[in-house]
């Protein structure tokens, strides 16, 4: 039973650090997601689990063993690549059972683990067909069953969605689920879409920079997010975040707001800092602080997206339930709950929600 | 959505996204392990012996006594004496023939042709036209010394229409025996500069045209706006096989002439190969062949500069 | 297709020009082949008794048999070993691309151009010194070398183009980079590696310099290099001459037009490469 551990892991390129010092714990069957904006360095991350690069500084475990001078295949991961990466001369059956075969897999067994590998991902009519032959959706199935078939301690996952079209990312994405549910085995995955992670994972580890900036259960990273990078980044639409100064009496101010908000009374005084508000914890009110004009509306049915400029230009994003009648150009208002909106201070890091 | 959406754009991200020194170090030790046997090949027959080569064009040595340290002497005269110099001219002249008439015929035929040659007539075309590529030299060779014979099919037409006085023993001849050894080579490389360029010019969108006929241009200038800069990287290639070709030529020659009359067709690949085994002359004939090696090299740099670079 | 303009009509005509020019030298070739023997024939004459056995004649004196056997040992010699290591090498090479090792590619492109005439005289005195002389392995062994740099060249050409990822999904599945290079990569190297070995015949078999050179029994040279030798024993008897010499450029011409799409593919490729 294998979880997972990384201790100050760093790497270079050259004099170029793209991991900085990951310390993290997975443990044994836990969904992990790994993410963050292209170049954060999550996919490096990954792959040094893999063993696919080396390993500057710190230390890998599998288990209980550091795999650092491991070889790839002798560490007992998996992985499911981005672009598949199915051997393109051999069957579907044969990509799947590579990894047996190069084993020394007694045939019969191998047979048998191929046919179950294929039964568990629906693709029993496709064993005889080539890579080439197949769609994108069932080439990714193949990258997973060849992945299962080894039975491996840890499944490592490289933004596997993103060759897909959006209604099968869903889909696969209900698979991913289900199958993590089926083989509770340790899955490491690495994606760029917040939306993946929030769905997929037990646990979330947010990169930036090659710094980890946060790691939580997706409702923890929502909720309280530690700086304004996840704030930012957690979320759809985007948290709005507005530049504000903190006055006496522990009120905020800032050309976007028509008044002073009185937030909370441990502020520094005269600090500049960002306040955070959630698109969705927007309510229209008359007399609120947030005075603008409508600049756009996107009506989804269930509910409605503004896009709303404030007095001072300011932009902000405000998702109203159901379907309003508004119409572009409209002054509007807006208020919310004060235990709703998140302070942030001039270096970014959150300031503790008070009491 | 298609396969084929699905899986082309895949390579672009993940090679874009990954840092050039992918790997650990054991895939770096694997790869030398990998090269290694071609790399001591190579050593063995090509690097050593072109050290051997530089060494030996230092010497004066006739190849079994003692060798003397001769300088650079061997270069100076490779560089002054007149025979020499005749002969390294001789190469050039060749580039003439074995460049020029294939590049020249070769863009004649794709411009007007335009569009991929499909079917039988392709084939067989093709077939036609890569026969001399399949051949050895020396045959092509044989088979012109045959035809510029005194009896050859050369001297049969010409006496046919009536220029019989033109007639001659054209190998034999002080002032055609080269162009007519040039002839050999055009001969040879001819169907692969055709054939390269009618490939090369079915790759140029033909919108392209259309677009210049609107805009008035005539045949001339779409030859000279569209076909020659879309055939930059295919007559690149011409060229570099063919100059080679010229500047190295051993074979047809050393068939069809013998390098005669006098030294009128001997080639620096003939002169070298006299020199190292029949004059027993080994130290200059090595200089001569670091001279060609470094010829042809600064022959080709300047193609290959103008025709790949720029993209 | 188009409808034929004016000017591919021109074309046509001109490209049947040049196939004629091309075709001229074998049929003037094959006529003189059946003249009679010992007579000074005409360029383009079909003889009026032709006289088939000047082909028994010269398969007789030229030993075809033996050039055959002897060639194709050459080929085999050289050829199978050349592509499995510059196949090695190739793949070696597309793993090494930082521009720490970028000076052992830039060696071998160095080699691309180098004309075997610059290095024919050292390769005699070390083909001597290994006691090799007059034998196949004098042609074998240095054709081996003065081959890489274009096959590498082209190898390398080639993985380069193969997704990284494969790579590392053999590995993560548990291959050593032997049996990935084995049973990965050398199965979709396969179109490349069937051009590189028809090139590579092509080039052993039709090779004259280093035979000349380096064996002097034409039993054991390569088909040109005993042609040269034919040439110079049977020079004044033309229509033996030309005989021998279709004889002796039948089998290349023979397995090119049965494998003519692959042939010509290989030689395009190869000039463009190379």
């Amino acid at each position: 039973m294998a979880g997972l551990t990384l201790r100050s892991v760093r790497k270079n390129y050259g004099d170029v650090p793209v991991i900085k010092g990951v310390d993290l714990d997975i443990a044994h069957g836990e969904f992990v997601v790994f993410v963050g904006p292209s170049g954060c360095g999550k996919s490096t991350l990954l792959r040094m689990i893999a063993g696919l690069e080396d390993i500057t500084s710190g230390e890998v475990s599998i288990g209980t063993r550091v795999v650092n001078d491991v070889e790839p295949r002798d560490r007992g991961v998996a992985m499911v690549f981005q672009s598949y990466a199915l051997y393109p001369h051999m069957s579907v059956y044969d990509n799947v059972g590579f990894g047996l075969k190069l084993a020394g897999t007694p045939k019969a067994v191998r047979d048998a683990n191929i046919r179950d590998a294929a039964k568990v991902l629906q693709m029993e009519h496709l064993l005889d067909r080539r890579p080439a032959q197949l769609s994108g959706g069932q080439r990714q199935r193949v990258a997973i069953g060849r992945a299962i078939v080894r039975e491996p301690d840890v499944f490592l996952f490289d933004e596997p969605l993103s060759n897909l079209d959006a209604a099968l990312r869903g889909d696969m994405r209900m698979e991913l689920a289900r199958l993590h549910n089926d083989l509770g085995a340790t899955m490491i995955y690495v994606t760029h879409d917040q939306v993946e992670a929030m769905t997929l994972a037990d646990k979330i580890v947010v990169l930036d920079g090659g710094v980890v900036q946060q790691v939580g259960s997706p409702l923890e990273l929502y909720n309280n997010p530690a700086n304004l990078f996840v704030a930012g980044f957690i979320g759809s639409p985007k948290m709005n975040l507005l530049s504000v100064e903190s006055q006496t009496g522990g009120a905020v101010v800032s050309a976007a707001l028509a008044a002073p908000l009185a937030l909370r009374h441990d502020l520094p005084e005269s600090a500049r800092m960002t306040l955070g508000l959630r698109p969705h914890d927007l309510k229209v009110a008359e007399d609120g602080p947030l005075k603008g004009h409508v600049r756009l509306i996107e009506r989804l049915g269930n509910e409605t997206i503004l896009r709303v400029s404030l007095t001072d230009a300011t932009e902000i994003t405000a998702v109203l339930p159901g379907q309003d009648a508004l119409a572009n150009g409209q002054p509007i208002a807006f208020d919310f709950e004060p235990s709703s909106a998140l302070l942030f201070d001039e270096h970014g890091s959150r300031l503790n929600t008070a009491p | 959505m298609t396969d084929k959406t699905t899986s082309i754009p895949d390579a672009l991200p993940t090679s874009k996204r990954l840092p050039p020194s992918r790997g650990s170090r054991k895939t770096r030790t694997a790869a030398w392990l990998f090269v290694a046997p071609a790399f001591i090949a190579y050593a063995a027959f090509v690097l050593a012996p072109l050290v051997m080569s530089f060494y030996y064009s230092f010497l004066r040595w006739d190849g079994i006594g003692e060798a003397s340290f001769h300088g650079l002497t061997n270069y100076i005269t490779v560089l002054t004496d007149r025979d020499l110099l005749q002969i390294i001219g001789n190469a050039f002249q060749l580039v003439l023939y074995f460049t020029l008439i294939p590049v020249v015929l070769g863009l004649a035929v794709a411009s007007a042709i335009r569009s991929h040659m499909a079917g039988r007539f392709g084939t067989i075309t093709r077939t036609v036209l890569f026969l001399p590529q399949v051949i050895p030299l020396v045959a092509a060779g044989i088979a012109w010394s045959w035809m510029f014979a005194s009896t050859g099919l050369v001297n049969q037409t010409l006496k046919a229409i009536g220029l019989s006085s033109w007639a001659r023993g054209w190998l034999g001849d002080f002032v055609w025996a080269l162009p007519a050894v040039g002839i050999i080579g055009a001969w040879v490389l001819l169907g692969l500069c055709t054939m390269l360029l009618v490939t090369g010019i079915t790759k140029i969108d033909p919108s392209l045209y259309e677009a210049a006929r609107l805009d008035g241009a005539r045949p001339w200038h779409e030859f000279r706006y569209i076909t020659l800069p879309g055939l930059r990287q295919e007559i690149g290639v011409c060229i570099t096989v063919t100059v080679i070709a010229a500047l190295a030529s051993f074979d047809i020659v050393y068939i069809s002439t013998q390098g005669g009359p006098g030294i009128t067709t001997t080639v620096p690949g003939l002169e070298i190969y006299r020199l190292a085994f029949a004059h027993r002359q080994v130290g200059l004939a090595s200089a001569l062949a670091i001279v060609l090696m470094v010829l042809v090299l600064i022959s080709i740099a300047p193609v290959q500069w103008f025709t790949r670079d720029k993209k | 297709m188009k409808t034929a303009t004016p000017n591919t009509l021109v074309a046509r005509g001109l490209i049947i020009v040049l196939m004629i020019v091309t075709l001229l030298p074998f049929l003037s070739m094959l006529s003189a082949a059946l003249a009679p023997q010992g007579t000074y024939p005409n360029g383009l004459q079909w003889p009026a008794d032709p006289q088939w056995g000047n082909f028994a004649r010269a398969f007789e004196v030229a030993r075809m048999d033996q050039l055959l056997l002897s060639s194709s040992l050459i080929v085999l010699g050289v050829v199978p070993i050349s592509v499995l290591i510059a196949t090695m090498a190739g793949y070696g090479l597309a793993k090494l691309t930082t521009n720490k090792y970028k000076w052992l590619y830039l060696v071998f492109v160095f080699g691309l151009t180098l004309p075997f005439e610059a290095v024919i005289t050292p390769l005699y005195y070390e083909v001597r010194a290994l006691g090799l002389l007059n034998t196949r392995f004098a042609i074998i062994l240095p054709l081996i070398g003065l081959y890489m740099p274009f096959s590498v060249y082209w190898m390398r050409a080639h993985f380069l183009n193969v997704p990284h990822d494969l790579t590392e999904a053999a590995q993560l599945d548990g291959a050593t980079r032997w049996k990935e290079f084995w049973l990965v990569q050398v199965p979709l190297a396969r179109p490349a590696i069937m051009s590189l070995t028809i090139l590579l015949f092509l080039w052993t078999w039709n090779q004259f310099l280093l035979p000349v050179v380096l064996v002097q029994d034409p039993m054991q040279r390569t088909m040109a290099g005993a042609l040269g030798a034919f040439q110079g024993q049977w020079g004044t008897d033309i229509p033996l001459l030309c005989a021998g010499s279709l004889l002796i450029l039948a089998p290349t011409v023979a397995l090119f037009l049965v494998f003519q799409r692959q042939f010509v593919a290989a030689l395009m490729q190869g000039a463009v490469k190379g």
